[in-house]
């Protein structure tokens, strides 16, 4: 308390009046209370007050005066919107005038001549307080950037605007910076700071155009609840030409998405769908806008149904491993080698549901560990039992997600696995997307050097895919190259399609791994495949995805064709 | 002469005043200005060419300064003017009524001016 009494300074106040000595009394006044600066025409209060902006608390301006009058003074501030903070208290002893220049925003009057002392004293006092208090408001209620609202205030306002005019229709619309903070980080702070500012004008002169209101909700993110639009494209180009002003040689990419009125929905909710139409644009460098719909709406409820839905699966067991067989190709007839564990989700209610839905769902979610948790268990007590029952080592490969690269328990999990259901090292593949080799080529090379050492074989998966130069491929800890599946889809009729499958089969040549190629679905396929050296082959032409009793048949043929030869 | 001496001398409002100023001290501090504020000067000057807005500026720059020193007398004179010259305010008296009152209050300022100049000298 000490201390803020020690930090307030009194507050400064401007007189301003033509008659020296009007100025002397009103000063008199004040001069216990207040510092004092004085004006005696309109021009140099004008002056004054941008001089002293900072400290000013009130200004006492006189209405008629030579050089410039009061209402000219009133009228400049007014129109100023950083001089419009200072409160203005006129001189007078006109009716008329009191009235035209509390119309022209003016905070108070007071009569001359100055014989109550108090009563001026109070109403310096008070306004001084309601603009102080104002102004804190004021602080907390925009965002000092861009003078868009703050979160909070921007709720309140939308959900009256929800809760009074109800007949009003407006939509939601989320719009943010792709990658902002690499903007941020190559062209400095400031740089990103002005094309907040820039937004934040732009945003504020569209709203000048039509009924709304904004926010600068956080970093990057701008909010608009806004009279319903035509063309929401248009809006989106109008930002992103102004921004486009700023530099040619910075890329900035602004995304939006929309959720348009909808009865009934509240700004909460509203706000809500439009982010979730905004977070699809992500990675979509086709369109940069995304107007929520039914269809968003169903997806976004199916997701959050999935992933509530997860653990009960792995407890109820609904989720079930499927194996597609690997054959060798370089064999006559082709023999089956391995297979690759496929995770299935019979749900009670939705049916039998594809890994693409849930999957990349798990993935962004981080959730996905649960999900190859379950899969290895299945895998290995798979394999256990086929060998106990049928004696025969079928190995099975399972994938190994991004998510499961940084978990420090990873090694100890999948070596408890493997123990505990008596396995070779070898018969439990892992296998590893290209692009998680190169998004992370440092951790993940250490990782999956131990993985080898303790006798996993890992596979590179979805080869082709992603971005490996070929000296990092030399440098790559890998056994096993998985072709991906569009390298294939083309090699009957497109002679080139067919000649990078061989630059292919020529990279694993020279990394000495044998190559899967995935996604066959015809016998010519497999034909120019075999042909060109390719030594296993994986997909429909074999055989779909099996459960484990339909795989066990496949075994046993296989063990009868081999007792037969 | 007192300042109360003065007041009734020159036709102010003693407790008028008072009320405004709260202390002799600072009524003898202000009214001694009265002679270099400039504002009967420029009330004659204004009257000399009729200038309606120079007459309404001056007659209330008058008034406020002489209702403010107490000066009841000359404060409702000047306020007269100024509200014949108030701008949209329809003119009520001729040109030549205006001069008279002008010539009125000059009479009267010149007086205060003298009394405050008597009052100065003891």
């Amino acid at each position: 308390m000490i201390i803020s009494n020690q930090l307030r300074r009194p507050r400064l106040v401007l007189i301003v009046d033509d008659q020296e000595i009007n100025r002397d009394v009103l000063g008199m006044i004040l001069e216990d209370d207040y510092e004092i600066i004085y004006a005696t025409n309109g021009r140099e209060a004008l002056e004054m007050i941008e001089e002293n902006l900072d400290r000013l608390s009130v200004v006492l301006l006189d209405l008629i005066m030579p050089e410039m009058d009061g209402f000219k003074v009133l009228d400049i501030v007014r129109n100023d919107e950083f001089l419009k903070r200072i409160p203005i208290i006129v001189l007078t002893a006109e009716k008329n005038a009191e009235l035209r220049a509390l119309q022209m925003g003016a905070a108070d009057f007071i009569t001359k001549p100055f014989e109550m002392h108090e009563v001026i004293l109070a109403r310096v006092g008070r306004i001084i307080e309601l603009s102080e208090g104002r102004q804190l408001i004021s602080a907390a209620e925009h965002d000092r950037l861009t003078m868009l609202y703050s979160k909070s205030f921007f709720f309140e306002y939308a959900n009256r605007i929800h809760q009074y005019h109800p007949e009003w229709h407006m939509d939601a619309v989320v719009m943010d910076i792709n990658q902002f903070h690499t903007i941020n980080e190559l062209n400095g702070r400031e740089f990103g700071d002005n094309v907040l500012r820039i937004l934040g004008n732009e945003i504020r002169a569209f709203l000048g155009e039509t009924e709304g209101i904004a926010s600068r909700f956080e970093a990057d993110r701008f909010d608009l609840y806004c009279m319903h639009q035509a063309d929401y494209q248009q809006l989106l180009d109008r930002f992103q030409e102004k921004v486009n002003t700023l530099s040619r040689n910075a890329s900035i990419r602004l995304r939006m998405g929309v959720n348009p009125w909808q009865e009934g929905v509240d700004p909460l909710l509203l706000f809500d769908r439009a982010r979730a139409a905004c977070n699809m644009v992500r990675g979509d460098y086709k369109t940069n806008l995304m107007v929520y719909d039914e269809d968003m709406r169903n997806h976004e409820l199916l997701n959050q149904r999935l992933l509530n839905d997860l653990q009960r699966a792995v407890d109820e067991r609904e989720f079930c491993v499927f194996y597609q067989p690997k054959f060798n190709v370089q064999c006559d007839p082709p023999k089956l080698s391995s297979a690759e564990a496929l995770i299935r989700w019979k749900h009670p209610e939705l049916g039998m549901i594809s890994p693409g839905c849930f999957i990349p769902l798990f993935e962004s979610n981080g959730q996905i560990g649960t999900v190859d948790n379950f899969v290895w268990n299945e895998a290995a007590r798979q394999i256990a039992d086929w060998r106990d029952r049928l004696g025969v080592v079928v190995p099975v490969s399972v994938n190994l997600s991004r998510v499961d690269v940084f978990d420090p328990a990873l090694e100890d999990t999948l070596t408890g696995i493997v123990e505990r259901n008596g396995l070779d090292y070898k018969s439990m593949k892992l296998e590893v997307t290209e692009s998680a080799y190169t998004d992370n080529a440092g951790q993940i090379i250490g990782l999956i050097n131990r993985l080898r050492s303790m006798g996993f074989e890992i596979e590179m998966d979805d080869f082709g895919s992603g971005y490996s130069s070929l000296n990092m491929l030399s440098s790559m800890p890998i056994d096993v190259l998985k072709m991906d599946m569009e390298f294939v889809r083309n090699i009957e009729h497109s002679e080139k399609d067919f000649r990078l499958v061989e630059v292919v089969l020529d990279i694993a040549r020279y990394l000495k791994v044998p190559v899967v190629a995935e996604g066959v679905e015809t016998q010519r396929q497999m034909e120019l495949l075999r042909d060109a050296g390719c030594q296993l082959v994986q997909g429909y032409y074999f055989s779909r995805p099996l459960p484990p009793a339909d795989f066990e048949k496949l075994i046993l043929r296989e063990k009868e064709i081999v007792r037969e030869n | 002469m007192t300042i109360q001496e003065l007041y009734a001398k020159i036709g102010g409002n003693y407790d008028q005043a008072v009320r405004i100023m709260k202390s002799e001290r600072l009524i003898d501090k202000y009214v001694r200005k009265l002679k270099s504020s400039g504002v009967g000067e420029k009330l004659a000057e204004a009257g000399e060419s009729m200038d309606a807005g120079k007459l309404f500026e001056s007659a209330h720059a008058m008034k406020g300064v002489c209702s403010n020193l107490g000066l009841d007398g000359l404060a409702g004179a000047a306020d007269e003017i100024t509200e014949e010259f108030r701008p949209g305010n329809p003119r009520k008296l001729s040109d030549e009524a205006v001069k008279e009152k002008l010539r009125d209050i000059d009479e009267r300022y010149r007086a205060a001016v003298e009394g405050i100049r008597q009052y100065e000298e003891g």
